[in-house]
């Protein structure tokens, strides 16, 4: 028995929400009387913190506290559009919209301040809370004076929508894929560098390091990027080495019910892991922002199988890289036979993958 | 029968096989403990029997008469969390949150059981519990600060596996 280490390193581009567009979000803020801020928006926070994110492009823009702001998005009847919570779109889509809201929420506060400080709205910011003259500071006025003065003495709700469309980019030729106009928004860069042991007797396989950096335009929350990258890090993972639907070949009815026989990683599996945050800013993201929810767990699988193959010289050309696996490629590579594939051992085990699944269909596996 | 539910007396109706998760959620309405896998895989369900962390799913509520039970409420409220609470916020330890009340519970266990800062042993202590958010990591860097008192709910934590190349 010996334990092989191996390094490998996989690379991805992803695009930002949609593939081909179309996926609309909208806004709409409202400024209470005491100058205190409601975002309403349809997009769910299922943990990513897309509300949290969401509250700070709303204040930062407006120019108020964050804690002015309450984000409700807690009915999908009254809450504006939102595609949805899905292809790294929450920031990148939705926030565009809270940020074109708050905008209008902003001009509209500039505008009131404007009459009631007997100064043009071009000449006034607004800064933590406080409406200012430029460059005379103590020439201020509360944003609560200006939602009072508006609510009191103006008879106005101040209130802004946003929204974020690119439009849906049909493809015109089926041949090449070919579409009729923008085909994504914005692209992200992501490398994952993966270290791994390989135990040749058991076929068992430790992660012991996954290094990866991703591009992610500008780090909107720092904290919640990295809870996205190490969440990422550890579905890939599980999608690299120990998650299979089907562990006990051949019959589908043996599938995992439970987390005894579906082997999701636990705090134990966790490898050394370290973020590298690339700041290269989109053009058309909430302050240069693209996305990372979505992309954060795909350059893992592909980074450990190339470690692998660095480890004991078999590519394991399918997903979770199983105890088994592993043994069948060391006893294809050791009987000197096996499929190969441009000249490569390759493993390709055809039977467990496909036919589980029960289609019926065939696949060649293309050695 | 009776139970002691972060510190109220509480009597209980339900027949003595029924999980405390049950007893806990659907008759006391207590919330903390979540209904994850319900056979004892997830953890999501921990709490304290008096001081021990066990899985409340597998719990029936006869074998713990007048018992002391603590959920993740009984640690803290918002306004007075707990040093483990704390940790959490700080570390920002939570995404979706479902996992976050049995963490809490067992890390509790396992500080209070004298453990230590140790990366590893904190894995091992936290390894029965699934996180599919968080990567983990998060929850551990908070747990070895809740140890040391390395926490300030005022603040983020500044990750130190992370770099920022702009």
């Amino acid at each position: 028995m010996a334990i092989h280490t191996g390094r490998g390193i996989a690379s991805i581009e992803y695009p930002t929400g949609m593939n081909q567009n179309g996926d609309p979000s909208q806004a709409w803020i409202k400024v209470k009387p005491d100058g205190r801020i409601d975002v309403f928006s349809g997009t769910s926070d299922i943990g990513n913190g897309s509300k949290t994110i969401q509250s700070q492009i709303v204040a930062d823009t407006i120019g108020v506290p964050y804690d002015w702001v309450t984000y409700d998005n807690s009915n999908t009847d009254s809450s504006p559009v939102c595609t949805g919570t899905f292809a790294s779109r929450a920031t990148f889509v939705a926030g565009k919209a809270v940020l074109k809201a708050a905008q209008r929420v902003r001009e509209r506060i500039l505008e009131v301040a404007g009459q009631e400080m007997e100064i043009s709205p071009e000449d006034l910011e607004i800064d933590d809370g406080e409406v200012m003259a430029k460059g005379a500071p103590t020439k201020k006025l509360n944003v609560g004076d200006v939602a009072a003065a508006a609510t009191w003495g103006h008879g106005e709700l101040i209130t802004g929508t946003g929204a974020q469309l690119n439009p849906y980019a049909a493809i015109s030729d089926p041949t090449t894929g070919e579409v009729d106009g923008v085909p994504h928004a914005a692209i992200s860069y992501a490398a994952c560098a993966a270290e791994v042991e390989v135990n040749d007797e058991t076929g068992e396989i430790r992660v012991v390091n996954l290094t990866q950096a991703y591009d992610v335009g500008k780090a909107i929350n720092p904290a919640l990027v990295e809870g996205q990258i190490e969440g990422g890090a550890i579905m890939g993972l599980g999608l690299g080495v120990l998650e299979d639907s089907y562990p006990y070949y051949p019959s589908a009815e043996h599938r995992g019910g439970d987390f005894g026989s579906y082997y999701n990683p636990s705090s134990a599996d966790l490898p050394e892991l370290h973020n590298i945050i690339i700041e290269n800013p989109s053009a058309d993201g909430p302050y240069g922002a693209k996305g990372i929810g979505e992309m954060s767990n795909n350059a893992q699988p592909a980074a450990i199988a190339t470690a692998v193959y660095d480890a004991i010289g078999v590519w394991v050309t399918e997903l979770p890289i199983t105890p088994e696996r592993v043994l069948k490629a060391i006893d294809a590579r050791d009987a000197g036979g096996g499929p190969r594939r441009e000249g490569k051992h390759v493993i390709f085990d055809e039977e467990l993958s496909i036919n589980t699944v029960g289609t019926g269909k065939t696949w060649t596996a293309g050695v | 029968m009776n139970i002691v539910v972060n510190g109220n007396n509480r009597t209980v109706e339900s027949p003595p096989l029924t999980p405390l998760l049950h007893v806990l959620r659907e008759e006391l309405d207590v919330l903390g403990p979540k209904a994850g896998c319900e056979n004892g895989g997830c953890g999501a369900c921990t709490v304290l029997i008096d001081g021990a962390p066990r899985r409340s799913c597998l719990t029936a509520v006869g074998s713990v008469p007048d018992a002391e039970v603590t959920t993740v409420e009984g640690l803290g409220a918002p306004e007075s969390m707990s040093d483990v609470q704390q940790a959490f916020v700080h570390y920002c330890a939570a995404q979706c949150g479902f996992c976050t009340p049995g963490m809490i519970i067992a890390a509790t266990a396992y500080l209070e059981g004298g453990g230590s800062a140790d990366r590893t042993e904190i894995s091992e202590a936290l390894a029965g519990h699934v996180c599919r958010c968080t990567g983990y990591l998060k929850i551990l860097d908070a747990v070895a600060a809740a140890r040391d008192g390395n926490f300030d709910l005022s603040t983020t934590a500044e990750s130190p596996h992370t770099t920022v190349l702009t």
